[in-house]
């Protein structure tokens, strides 16, 4: 597609492959249904009405889609999980809750391309039979909540949303529901419960998965929006076509959110495990500020494992194993599980070596102890606890103990809660002080640089008291 | 009984001169014993005035300095439309789902959720006003006090704070004179200026990581602002 331009400055680097942010920073491009139709919009929603519900999910197992929130799960055998004898109404939700630090794509969607995200409800819907569709968009995007409904207007007026979608016969209303800053909506069931109004305390699987048992008890598919959206390519270019893309089961393209430290931030779509690290970094975003040089990395979105930029790894099992540097990986699911960490949201943030560990870790203990939804005992003192002891070595005030103490608590978050939450906030923990122990160890001594001023004043008036 | 302490009110305090007690912050002294069991309850006997609700002698709006930029509130035509409107997106059996949008309408119209507001709420969704309490109490969205006329919400998550949020929220207090030392992530995340103008909280990761450091003026974002640029955001408001 070569007759698109884009803004000045914002061209798409050449690695990337353009498919879901095809319109983002597009020349002459608004969020109106017209711009859209004229762009061939809402050809495949046509499509898609003329075949049958099972073709369409067939179609996206085909396709190898893996969900693009976090988890990685494939979003055909999700849609395949409602249970075929089901009698109640089944709900589709669009988690556009995007709250994991690091991370920012669906930003850019629904602020500039709405009508792609409503095409793609419209086709997932009818493959799994909903008939009422939410989408649950962060506190934080109010101009986009606007945007959106704006877009839900446009496209009911044209009669892709409503009753009889096109003579179809295919019901379907979206509406938008905002959520309140809280990152735990992010979890499926934790949002299912915000949307039932309630505190978004996340409900226990089994028996809770959404699937069989989501919204009001119904079975409910609940997709990033960027899952949403590639369904619309899935279907324009077959999902065939579409396997071809990226890896084998790593299919498709992924948008890879970049900030941090490095030259150029930004967001980049490439096709899932064709880029490594060391492209992505120096190639694409300009390497490392000046005199500076990379230190760790970040992978998937804060709660993700970090990785070391001079370690490595062995990726393969048996035979097929072979080492592999950092920068040498391919940021796709599998390799990254493969190397300790998770690709998840796709949020990449790069530490260079101006950066304390302690003060990032401090940093992280901090988000987590506040967005706990404090369900379950292990998070909600672990996280706190995580935070008041990472407090300590960040301030020079830790004795060595204390880095043990943390590793500690780490691990008795991990694995014993309801949702993964507990996990996302002792990864981080965990992981980073399994790669930088020495680190934080050192500034745990006594005469370190890093004392807070009252602990300097308290230390100093101790002396003279002995 | 002499013993009774007899204060007045909260409806007929002059608000302007109330200072603010933490409420939301249970300390041992909150135990009731036998000694403070009745310790600022009101003998209503003695006074002309109904008995305040349950709602009302348990969930407090403190004052703060921007409580006299928004209205008190009531219940427009308008107001009524819009949560219609709001309650029609979800079935009819399931009206409690309407809870975060119909406080959204509240807090955009009356700056905060008031126990007023609260009991309004519940009424319409047919809830008890608890229900609606514990989700005003979760989530950090709604606030339970007065912002100022212009609410900066800073991004103080990681790649905001190595861009420098920190610092811009440093300037912002530094120009607006607010006060932070007394502010909680959890309790009180919101501070309010003297004058009432401005008012600054720490949001948790507002999804603009790369363009860092960010923040929220009112419904407004704004990206790449360094400490530098605070002034000139300030003076966009007010030019």
């Amino acid at each position: 597609m070569s007759d698109i331009t884009y803004l000045p400055g914002k061209e798409p680097h050449e690695k990337e492959h353009r498919l879901i942010f095809k319109n983002v920073d597009r020349k002459g491009w608004d969020t109106s249904i017209k711009t859209y139709l004229k762009d061939d919009g809402y050809e495949m929603l046509k499509k898609a009405l003329g075949m049958k519900p099972q073709a369409v999910i067939d179609e996206v197992k085909t396709s190898g889609l893996r969900g693009r929130g976090g988890a990685g799960f494939p979003t055909g055998i999700k849609w395949g999980f409602i249970p075929p004898k089901n009698t109640k109404p089944v709900y589709l939700i669009c988690n556009a809750d995007e709250s994991e630090p690091g991370t920012f794509k669906d930003r850019y969607i629904l602020h500039q391309d709405p009508h792609q995200l409503i095409e793609g409800m419209v086709i997932s819907a009818f493959a799994v039979g909903a008939h009422t569709a939410y989408i649950y968009i962060r506190e934080e995007f109010p101009e986009a909540a606007i945007t959106l409904e704006k877009a839900i207007a446009e496209a009911r007026k044209k009669g892709f949303l409503g009753k009889d979608i096109l003579g179809s016969g295919f019901d379907l209303e979206i509406y938008v529901h905002r959520g309140a800053a809280a990152y735990i909506c992010g979890e499926e069931t934790g949002l299912i419960e915000s949307l039932e109004g309630k505190r978004p305390y996340p409900r226990i699987k089994p028996p809770y998965f959404p699937a069989a048992i989501g919204l009001y008890m119904a079975p409910t598919i609940v997709n990033n929006v960027e899952s949403l959206c590639h369904v619309v390519h899935i279907l324009r270019m077959g999902g065939d076509e579409y396997v071809k893309l990226g890896t084998p089961r790593n299919s498709g393209t992924r948008i890879v959110c970049v900030s941090g430290d490095v030259q150029k931030p930004g967001f980049f779509e490439i096709q899932v495990g064709k880029v490594t690290f060391r492209e992505l970094l120096y190639d694409m975003c300009g390497g490392p500020k000046d005199g500076r040089k990379f230190k760790a990395v970040i992978p998937g979105g804060s709660s993700s494992k970090i990785l070391r930029c001079n370690e490595s790894f062995k990726i393969g099992r048996g035979d097929d194993a072979k080492d592999m540097t950092f920068w040498d990986l391919p940021l796709d699911f599998d390799t990254l599980a493969a190397a300790g960490s998770m690709a998840g949201s796709g949020g990449v943030i790069v530490l260079d070596d101006s950066r304390r560990m302690s003060w990032v870790l401090n940093n992280i203990t901090h988000f987590y102890a506040h967005e706990s939804c404090g369900q379950c005992t292990p998070c909600r003192e672990g996280s706190t606890w995580m935070m008041k002891v990472s407090d300590r070595i960040e301030g020079g005030q830790a004795t060595p103990d204390d880095v043990k103490t943390l590793e500690e608590i780490a691990y008795q978050i991990d694995g014993k809660t309801v949702c993964a939450f507990g996990e996302a906030s002792a990864w981080p923990v965990e992981a980073m002080i399994d790669k930088y122990r020495d680190e934080l160890l050192g500034e745990t001594s006594e005469d370190n640089n890093f004392k807070t001023l009252e602990r300097q004043e308290q230390e100093k008036f101790l002396s003279t008291v002995h | 009984m002499s013993s009774q302490i007899i204060v007045p009110r909260p409806r007929s305090i002059d608000r302007s001169k109330v200072s603010y007690v933490r409420l939301h912050s249970p300390s041992i002294r909150d135990v009731p014993t036998p000694q403070n069991l009745n310790r600022g309850q009101v003998n209503y006997s003695d006074t002309n005035e109904p008995e305040p609700t349950v709602l009302e002698k348990n969930v407090h709006s403190p004052v703060t300095a921007g409580t006299v930029n928004f209205p008190p509130f009531e219940v427009t035509p308008e107001l009524e439309k819009k949560s219609n409107q709001r309650i029609a997106q979800y079935p009819d059996d399931q009206k409690r789902s309407a809870v975060l949008p119909l406080l959204h309408e509240v807090q955009h119209r009356f700056g905060f959720i008031s126990p007023e507001s609260i009991e309004w709420v519940a009424q319409k969704l047919d809830i008890a006003p608890i229900k609606v309490v514990e989700v005003v109490t979760f989530y950090p969205g709604f606030r339970q006090k007065a912002p100022g006329k212009l609410h900066f919400r800073v991004c103080r998550t990681l790649s905001c704070a190595m861009g420098g949020s920190y610092e811009l929220m440093a300037k912002l207090c530094e120009i607006t004179g607010i006060d932070r030392s007394s502010s909680d992530a959890h309790t009180d995340p919101i501070s309010v200026s003297p004058c009432g103008n401005y008012s600054v909280e720490y949001a948790e990761c507002l999804a603009s990581c790369g363009t860092a450091p960010v923040c929220l003026v009112n419904d407004d974002f704004h990206e790449g602002v360094t400490a530098e640029k605070a002034p000139d955001l300030i003076a966009k408001y007010n030019g």
